[in-house]
């Protein structure tokens, strides 16, 4: 037999293979572009939320009759619009409201649709099927018209309940992913052997299961987050959004519904349209970085 | 006392169709057996595939619905009240699973795996807790430094023995083992096999052995049940299905097994060929009309056979 040489154990660290989570990290890393998409997301959420801290409101939505439509100058760094706003400071207010809809519509119809989806999967049968005809339901329903109904209907909504309800309407896609996916999960036999040991039908969809979809609710979220900033920033667009004195990048690009701000006055979309695409792109460059790192045979790292 | 019986268990699957999702049908998987375990046996339950065998054991430990019938284990009737009923009875019986893949979790490290029984048992404090895995882990034959590590940095071989830890972590009586070393290569059966025997006699455990390599059955049991389309056609001791084979499927299944010595070989030839002419001659008479198997007489004190009604 072998000495006792302590050189032979080999470090711990060296034998333990990667974790779900730094395969998703190694990917993105490998992808030069998603990883700069995801450092120019990171800063540019950051940025908005900080300096909207810094930023009122109140002053930048007044009206000043004495400064309509000013070019982009030193006092005003992107002019100002028909009502004499800022549109610098309306551009960031304006960013971190859409972002922060987005992250709320994911999370919230994140958690709601997982929730289904795995009970629905999990169980099978006659709760599956009761759950899927609900998600049926709703996904017949007129999403769009339902919302514009609302925002006409309320007078005075906020940040939150316009995300709540999006929310309502936007959890089935995951929800049938989820479903899906737990379909799958609980024919393995690890689902079996923790029912022989005792386990109960809730720990193992929470513990057993849902860790094993891990990878695959991080991608959706990802996707779903640049489509549901894009939702907004089109009911904005319609006119459907949010008021004039709750800017968002909706509102913003919509003044370009007027041909003459249109033609002439590019400072007061353009640069919401450019941020709006860029913050989506990269977005979605990391959505699909993630994407492939679930499946290994795409992967790049 | 038995430690399990087995009375006219019956496991049927509805096949729904029609347009209202309506019960046409029945798969009858279990339809009618009887057998019971002494304790500290090792008990073998062999068929082809889609016997039975595996529904069987399934239906023993609760993960099947048993559609009639009884199993009692200890006096107590198992297959009264769903999962959720008998708990602390249930813990005395365990399963090792066919696939040492997908029986364990992926995303769980192995400490977390073999203490899953315990947690949901033993109120241990994680001290505790630790102490009992690694104690598991040595009596496998795995190091304890390997309780950090995830089931995929594992062999086969290993995996099972996982299993095995997560299996008698609560010191059960019975263990199912539903094919316990088929998904493993040969080398390594003969390994987790040994290992199993071993355990048996260190902890006094009682097998329900699953399998369909007569080899491996006639090597660890002392009793054995032959099953055919959901039922039985011929139980008893070893010996007396080994040397003493009365059915014709028996028969053929016996003759089937592999014999390295190649003087025999002609030999061998010569009575699997004599089996399948039985087999296809006299398939009419020691089967009904539906080709099932007819009810089991006993021909001696330990030996019981499906024969025909006119013996």
């Amino acid at each position: 037999m072998e000495t006792n040489n302590p050189n032979i154990e080999p470090p711990k660290e060296i034998e333990r293979s990667p974790s779900g989570l730094t395969i998703l990290w190694r990917e993105i890393v490998r992808d030069k572009l998603a990883l700069i998409s995801l450092i120019f997301f990171v800063a540019t959420t950051a940025g908005v939320f900080i300096a909207s801290l810094l930023l009122d409101l109140n002053e930048i939505v007044k009206v000043d009759l004495f400064a309509l439509y000013e070019r982009p100058s030193s006092e005003f760094w992107l002019g100002t619009d028909y009502g004499g706003r800022d549109i610098f400071g309306q551009l960031i207010i304006g960013t971190r409201n859409s972002l922060a809809i987005g992250l709320l519509v994911t999370l919230m119809s994140g958690t709601i649709g997982i929730l289904i989806g795995l009970i629905s999967g999990y169980f099978g049968g006659t709760i599956d099927n009761i759950f899927m005809r609900f998600v049926d339901f709703f996904m017949i329903l007129p999403t769009l018209m339902i919302v514009i109904v609302f925002v006409t209907a309320v007078p005075d909504y906020s940040i939150y309940s316009f995300s709540f309800i999006m929310t309502a309407f936007l959890w089935m896609g995951i929800a049938r992913l989820i479903r899906s996916k737990a379909l799958q999960e609980r024919e393995l036999e690890y689902v079996q052997a923790s029912k022989t040991l005792g386990s109960s039908d809730f720990k193992i969809m929470f513990t057993q299961v849902l860790p094993n979809l891990s990878s695959i609710i991080i991608v959706t979220m990802t996707l779903n987050l640049a489509a549901n900033i894009g939702i907004e920033s089109g009911l904005s667009f319609l006119g459907f959004g949010f008021p004039e004195d709750t800017p968002s990048l909706g509102t913003l690009i919509s003044y370009a519904r007027n041909p003459q701000t249109l033609e002439l006055r590019w400072w007061i979309w353009l640069p919401a349209s450019i941020l709006i695409l860029v913050l989506m792109l990269s977005i979605n460059n990391v959505g699909q970085a993630l994407k492939r790192a679930t499946d290994a045979r795409q992967r790049r790292g | 006392m038995a430690l399990l019986e087995v009375k006219d268990l019956k496991v049927h699957f509805p096949i729904r169709g029609g347009i209202f999702n309506t019960v046409v049908d029945q798969v009858k998987a279990v339809d009618g057996v009887n057998f019971s375990i002494e304790p500290g046996q090792t008990y073998g339950l062999v068929g082809e595939s889609g016997s039975g065998k595996t529904t069987t054991g399934r239906a023993v430990i609760g993960l099947n619905k048993i559609t009639s019938g009884d199993v009692l284990f200890e006096g107590h009737n198992l297959a009264k009240g769903g999962r959720k009923s008998h708990l602390n009875v249930r813990k005395d019986i365990q399963m090792i699973f066919q696939d040492p893949y997908s029986s364990l979790n992926p995303k769980k490290r192995v400490a977390d795996i073999v203490a899953e029984p315990l947690r949901n048992f033993e109120k241990l404090t994680k001290k505790e807790e630790r102490v009992r895995v690694e104690e598991l882990m040595e009596l496998v034959g795995l190091s304890t430094e390997a309780i950090f590590k995830y089931p995929h940095e594992f062999s086969g071989g290993q995996r099972q023995r996982i299993g095995i830890a997560r299996a008698i972590a609560l010191k059960p009586k019975l263990i199912i083992a539903d094919e316990p070393v088929s998904a493993l290569d040969v080398s390594v059966q003969a390994q987790v096999l040994n290992f199993m025997q071993e355990i048996q006699k260190e902890l006094g455990l009682t097998y329900l052995f699953i399998s369909h390599d007569l080899g491996i059955v006639r090597h660890i049991c002392d009793h054995i049940g032959i099953m055919y389309k959901g039922r039985y056609v011929e139980q008893g001791a070893s010996e007396d299905i080994f040397t003493n084979p009365q059915h014709i499927y028996t028969k053929r299944l016996v003759s089937a097994i592999p014999d390295l010595d190649p003087n025999r070989r002609e030999s061998l030839t010569v009575k699997r060929q004599q089996a399948k002419k039985d087999f296809d001659e006299l398939s009419d008479k020691f089967f009904d009309e539906e080709g099932l198997p007819y009810p089991l007489k006993p021909i001696s004190d330990s030996h019981l056979v499906a024969l025909p009604e006119k013996g």
